[in-house]
């Protein structure tokens, strides 16, 4: 079909023909009456599709006429069958089971009569598929969270299961995560703490590098207030900072085995490289189905007619409150649907001067959408840079609270601009005239636009402020080593501490505001009155009881997964931090969702929703690879701590390592990463990809002639049977008149 | 899923109800407690018969708006021995393969029974669906307009088996959808 929704039928397609009725054509009621539809169970097509839907045995039923053969054709399908028996499993025949048995003991007759290997065969890929099939059944066991997953898709539907699924996927990357970091950095250092095996500490440079970017000074232990110990566990500094929690105290440059010795430094390279790239191709795996969807349904309208009436409703509700609320959201959708079928026909109708105002106006309110971002960016350099020159200052200077606000400046501003930004957004939306469905996609995308950009621009900040010194670049150590000696570790404080915040807010959020939303609302049942009537304002929404919005909810999740991304080089503990931290994000939103929630009555389709979340969460990892790499290959390692200390950079381990390979595979390597490789490999992936692009516009094309072709031949079966059937009453009468 | 009871089925039974069906060792068991509780007690469960309502009032389908249809489709002289209900919890299990279950939906949705899913078939779906009194005319033409406009290939105001399984295999919600959960009751 084409895209053009002008008219309710797309153009190329014909008409739809009123199909000639049934009561035109019955005869008299001597019995010779043939309606169209026995005819068409006649026809040989429906025949042969029944035959491999194998209905052969059907019930007896008098008013029903599903095809009913006689004995013989029924044997005749039986024979039929039992010929592709090796083919397909029994299960998958829809029959009853008394049926499938008689099949089955056909099916081990028929074995008797086999050669002895085909018999061996027959025997062990049948019990290859029950091993599995067990397996199987054992793995489900294991799933985590697997009864909790199933009742609250029993009470609120699939939409919000699939939120709770993505939690769960997010739990179980970040546990592989962090074995992955366990395996190749922890595990050698623990060895070596334990003397369990020998190894060579890293050696501080003298001779190369100033002795000036060697200096790192570690806070003065004198009188220490109580309080110190909760802003360090807070903030990392401290007693947390030389623990392995954070990049500098991983100084251990080679870990002697037996036969070889184990590089540390190329360990901690590889594994963030590892880590990063895991999480790529399980994100993508994951997403290759709904992306195959995606590209199946792009022929047709984004959300087809078909699967919102067919399988629109979710046979696994049990709840008489959850069915009623999904009928009435499915009243909403198709009305919807249609509403924008017609919004989309007036747009169409649109004259050129609304065009060109329309455009104007859009192009004024993304300029503003863009003035708002910018102010809001703006807000957290100067947030970021005011925290990090007061966090210098001695902590006894200042007053317990204060100390904390200066160190937590950045996170709160980040938070107050992502919870105001979405707001502004959707006010701007309305005056753009768009349609519903777009106007939702858009907000989201902007709001997610919003969130992880965030995160890059405080990163960059701290960027900014590593390699500046007082005016003049940093020739002495490549960053500046007064502020920053260690400047890995800092960063990773400022990821640490973004992810305690992050996980302060949510329970803050769900235990005081969502509460004590549902107690007033009991307290104040006018109140549901009053939201119901006026659903459409948003201030008193925000009073009712608490809706539980998927794509907020999921922003906030993906924003913590991005943090651990670009936090788990800097701080290679985070990702377990992560891990508790989803956790118990799980337990949390799951008894809110119990005890507080209603569901929305706008919901979110499961399959729609799997590919959004891990499309946002492929947009957080890439966002999360440029700061990763900008550190890695750019700025200098810093000199007084950490396992870089020998290398100009993170990345030069890497080179280094190569040279030491010998000389035939150092040549493969340095073959395989030059240009002259690089760029005729470039050429050829282009000109694959332009052949499948062609591939798929041909076969387009033929689809869109088949079906033409398809709808002509239906209009001929439809002449020839009405012929058909005029000229069996015209033979009738004749033979009534003799 | 709770502790399910074991007596009364042999091992032998279980085993082929496992080959021939696409549940797990422990679903069959839970429908077997389940049936036992509903129907008469005393009777061998093997020649024991529930009623259409009391498979219709069960938890898993008492909410569910095409009970009637499902019934009828599983049941033989409206009635439901052991092996219909397995049955109909393995074409509504998670394992189920989708030919099974779009094989079962057509039959699910064709009202008339005649083999095809016409426009009035479809219409009686929409109202299912919508579950309301004020469902105007011209929303319910409207709707089926379009879902024949989207899979009706021949364009004889028909869905036939093999164009609802075309619409089918393209239809994401569809597997997801189509479940239901007859234990733990």
């Amino acid at each position: 079909m084409s895209e053009s929704s002008a008219s309710a039928l797309p153009p190329g397609r014909r008409s739809r023909q009123p199909f000639i009725h049934p009561e035109n054509l019955s005869l008299d009621s001597s019995g010779f009456s043939s309606p169209p539809v026995n005819f068409l169970q006649e026809l040989p097509s429906y025949r042969s599709i029944a035959r491999r839907r194998t209905t052969i045995l059907s019930r007896d039923k008098q008013s029903g006429t599903l095809l009913k053969p006689t004995d013989s054709y029924s044997s005749q399908l039986e024979g039929g069958i039992t010929e592709n028996l090796n083919s397909q499993s029994i299960r998958k025949y829809a029959l009853n089971i008394s049926e499938k048995r008689r099949l089955r003991n056909i099916q081990e007759t028929q074995m008797k009569y086999l050669s002895e290997w085909d018999q061996w065969k027959r025997y062990s890929s049948k019990s290859w598929k029950r091993f599995i099939g067990k397996a199987r059944e054992m793995t489900t066991h294991l799933e985590l969270w697997r009864e909790d997953i199933r009742s609250i898709e029993g009470k609120f539907g699939t939409g919000i299961q699939s939120y709770f699924s993505f939690l769960r996927f997010l739990v179980l990357l970040n546990l592989v995560i962090f074995l992955i970091i366990f395996m190749l950095v922890l595990l050698p250092v623990l060895l070596t703490k334990y003397n369990i095996t020998n190894s060579t500490f890293v050696v501080i440079p003298s001779q190369d590098t100033d002795v000036q970017c060697t200096v790192y000074p570690i806070s003065s232990s004198g009188l220490i207030y109580f309080y110190s110990y909760v802003i360090d566990l807070l903030s990392g500094t401290g007693f947390l900072e030389e623990t392995c929690l954070f990049y500098g105290h991983y100084t251990i440059d080679g870990v002697k085995f037996q036969n070889f010795t184990y590089d540390l430094p190329l360990a901690y390279l590889l594994s963030t490289i590892a880590y990063l790239a895991l999480s790529l191709l399980w994100i993508v795996k994951r997403s290759v189905e709904g992306f195959k969807i995606n590209l199946i349904r792009s022929e047709e309208h984004f959300q087809s007619y078909c699967n919102k009436i067919f399988a629109g409703w979710d046979f696994c509700i049990t709840n008489r409150g959850m069915a009623d609320l999904k009928h009435s959201s499915l009243r909403y959708e198709l009305r919807a649907d249609l509403e924008e079928e017609r919004i989309r026909q007036k747009i169409a109708e649109r004259t050129s001067e609304e065009t060109i105002r329309i455009y104007s106006l859009r192009l004024f309110l993304n300029c503003i959408v863009l003035a708002v971002l910018a102010a809001c960016f703006y807000a957290i350099y100067r947030a970021t840079i005011f925290s990090q020159e007061h966090m210098k200052k001695e902590i006894d200077k200042m007053v317990f609270g204060e100390n904390l606000l200066i160190l937590y400046l950045p996170s709160i501003v980040i938070t107050l601009a992502n919870f105001i930004t979405p707001m502004i957004f959707a006010k701007i939306i309305h005056y753009e005239d768009y349609s519903p469905g777009f106007e939702i996609r858009l907000t989201i995308l902007r709001c997610v636009f919003m969130r992880l950009a965030t995160i890059c621009v405080l990163v960059f900040t701290l960027g900014s402020k590593i390699t500046s010194c007082d005016n003049y670049s940093c020739e002495l150590c490549g960053y500046n080593q007064k502020l920053y000696p260690c400047w890995e570790t800092q960063v990773g404080q400022e990821m640490y501490k973004l992810m305690i915040f992050d996980l302060i807010i949510i329970l803050a959020v769900t235990l005081f505001v969502d509460f004590p939303r549902k107690h007033v609302t009991n307290q104040f049942p006018g109140e549901m009155l009053l939201v119901t009537y006026c659903s459409s304002w948003k201030l008193i929404q925000c009073w009712g009881q608490q809706e539980f919005a998927i794509p907020d909810n999921v922003l906030g999740i993906v924003y913590g997964q991005t943090i651990c991304w670009i936090g788990a080089f800097f701080s290679p503990l985070l990702p377990a931090i992560a891990t508790l931290k989803f956790i118990i994000i799980f337990y949390v939103k799951e008894m809110s969702l119990l005890y507080t929630c209603r569901p929305s009555p706008r919901q979110f389709r499961a399959s729609n929703s799997n590919f959004f979340f891990l499309l946002v969460l492929l947009i957080g990892l890439c966002l999360a690879i440029i700061p990763l790499t900008i550190s890695m290959a750019r700025i200098s390692s810093s000199k007084a701590c950490g396992p870089f200390t020998n290398f100009n950079t993170t990345w030069e381990v890497v080179p280094k390592t190569v040279s030491t390979f010998p000389s035939s595979l150092q040549s493969l390597v340095y073959g395989v990463t030059s240009e002259a490789f690089a760029v005729p490999f470039f050429m050829i992936i282009c000109l694959i990809m332009f052949y499948f692009i062609a591939l798929a516009g041909a076969h387009k094309r033929v689809v869109v002639q088949l079906r033409e072709q398809l709808s002509l031949e239906s209009r001929d079966k439809r002449y020839l049977i009405q012929k058909l059937t005029e000229a069996q009453k015209d033979i009738k009468n004749r033979l009534d008149w003799q | 899923m709770g502790q399910c009871l074991r007596h009364q089925m042999h091992w032998e039974d279980l085993e082929e109800y496992q080959a021939l069906t696409f549940l797990t060792r422990n679903e069959i068991l839970c429908i077997h407690d389940t049936f036992l509780k509903l129907c008469p007690p005393g009777k061998y469960y093997k020649e024991a018969t529930l009623t259409t309502d009391q498979v219709r009032s069960l938890p898993a389908l008492r909410v569910n708006p095409f009970r009637d249809r499902i019934c009828k489709v599983f049941s033989h002289n409206d009635v439901f021995s052991f092996e219909d209900v397995l049955g109909m919890a393995s074409v509504f299990s998670e394992q189920a393969c989708p030919s099974l279950k779009i094989e079962y939906a057509f039959r699910i949705y064709d009202f008339n029974e005649n083999g095809f899913i016409d426009e009035e078939d479809l219409q009686r779906i929409v109202l299912r669906l919508l579950n309301s009194d004020d469902v105007s005319e011209d929303l319910l033409t409207d709707l089926t307009n379009h879902v024949l406009n989207e899979s009706d290939l021949d364009n004889d105001n028909m869905l036939s088996f093999s164009e609802f399984e075309h619409a089918m295999a393209k239809s994401p919600d569809f597997m997801n959808s189509f479940r239901i959960h007859f234990w733990g009751f």
